[in-house]
């Protein structure tokens, strides 16, 4: 049986903030639900109200605009993300690992906001906003601000979220022009799994390539490995940079031996996953 | 705990409900309207066995908060089908893509579902639609046949 709480839907952010203030020690906010539900099941949350979200017309909504990029409500669902044209053209690394989390029922009601603000390591959606460097709108009875998706995660299952603050909205800039990007999955199913490996990549082209690369499932939480970089300066052909590359993506991680598989192999699966990525988006031999 | 009244639309009836907060409408549907035919398993949103439709979408029922489906409309395999079997019903039996019958309904909830919505699904989009149900006697092959047959005769 699930513990037992009081259920609260406030219907304007205004209102959110001001029950999270009173309760914030003593409530968990519902979007989706999908980890929730079964973390109270399991006993690990016990929190005295749900404060579900979903019915603040403002977290639903999903926007576009050619100047300052993709805003992402709380409440909008993986399966609206999956939906829209303009993220599966502009924002591919973000659109796959959408299609990769669990099954296509969990993705009508799981969030992109709720993905993060849980925080596990394994989170799909995480390598994806971390290459294309979004922005996390927080907001509280205290106020607003902004913080980048690459201060967010701060430990297994922690995030930089102060008492009282909710998440608003995830914001995504354009990626520089004719930018490419992908999410690879590595997992024991083809489907349902939580990933062994996760890396997302954004490559842009002009010129001399820009090459970003971030994992899900190799450290504590979700992280980017900028010394990609510094594999693409220099001299040498493309198959020998995306060689660096990979070299400084296993030099960086410290993955864990768990119940998908052992360290070693999360290792091995990074640089191979690393490679494949790069030679699909930077095109090698 | 908070209790709440609410009102929903379970196969075309009507019903007004008062559900404590933390009751899912897995529990709702099977212990208080005594509709079994939706199948309780993980209760852990892995094994599918509990999909419903909740206004048309297959969802696992075991995900949904009771009080979340105030004023929706929820079909379960109840309601699938009139006083005939479907095309999906009609093709499972055809293709014997049952064996111990446990996750029947939610494969046939699910199918029902994706037929209405592409009535010409390609494999691909079979077993994406279907990938969030498990079989634990693994017999997908005969769904998947069962399933693409049924779209067959679909017009």
């Amino acid at each position: 049986m699930m513990v037992k709480f009081d259920y609260l839907k406030p219907k304007t952010e205004k209102e959110l903030a001001v029950l999270l203030a009173k309760h914030a020690d003593e409530a968990k906010l519902m979007a989706g639900g999908t980890d929730l539900l079964v973390l109270m099941r399991d006993k690990i949350f016990k929190p005295r109200y749900v404060i579900d979200i979903k019915d603040i017309p403002e977290l639903r909504r999903l926007e576009y605009d050619e100047h300052r990029g993709l805003r992402i409500g709380a409440a909008v669902t993986l399966n609206e993300i999956i939906a829209s044209k303009v993220i599966r053209e502009k924002f591919t690394a973000l659109w796959e690992a959408a299609g990769t989390l669990a099954d296509v029922m969990i993705r009508n009601r799981a969030t992109l906001a709720g993905n993060i603000c849980n925080a596990s390591p394994a989170s799909d959606t995480a390598p994806a906003l971390l290459v294309l460097d979004a922005e996390v709108e927080v907001k509280s009875e205290r106020g607003e601000r902004k913080i980048p998706i690459r201060e967010f995660f701060k430990g297994v299952k922690k995030t930089a979220l102060e008492r009282g603050e909710f998440v608003k909205a995830i914001r995504v800039p354009n990626p520089p022009k004719g930018a490419k990007g992908s999410y690879l999955k590595w997992g024991r199913t083809k489907g349902e799994d939580l990933a062994v490996v996760g890396v997302a990549a954004l490559v842009a082209n002009s010129g001399k390539p820009a090459v970003c690369i971030a994992l899900s499932s190799v450290a504590p939480t979700p992280i980017l490995v900028p010394e990609v970089q510094n594999a693409f300066e220099g001299r040498g052909s493309t198959d020998e940079k995306i060689e660096k590359a990979a070299a400084a993506v296993v030099g960086k991680i410290c993955p864990i031996s768990d119940v998908r598989c052992c360290k070693e192999y999360r290792l091995h699966m990074a640089g191979v996953l690393t490679r494949r990525i790069l030679k699909q988006l930077v095109g090698a031999s | 705990m908070s209790k709440h009244k609410i009102s929903l639309n379970v196969n075309g009836q009507r019903y007004d409900v008062e559900v404590e907060a933390n009751k899912t409408l897995l529990r709702l549907l099977r212990d208080d309207l005594e509709m079994t035919g939706t199948k309780c398993a993980c209760e852990r949103g892995d094994c599918g066995l509990c999909t419903v439709l909740l206004d048309g979408v297959p969802t696992k029922s075991c995900m949904v908060l009771a009080v979340e489906v105030d004023g929706r409309e929820v079909t379960t395999v109840e309601g699938i089908s009139g006083e005939e079997l479907n095309a999906v019903q009609r093709a499972f039996i055809k293709h014997s893509a049952v064996q111990c019958g446990f996750c029947t309904p939610a494969f046939i909830v699910a199918a029902t579902a994706l037929l209405k919505r592409n009535p010409k699904p390609t494999e691909e989009e079979v077993k994406e639609a279907i990938g969030g149900i498990l079989c634990r006697c693994t017999g997908y092959r005969q769904i998947i046949d069962a399933i693409l047959d049924a779209s067959k005769s679909a017009k």
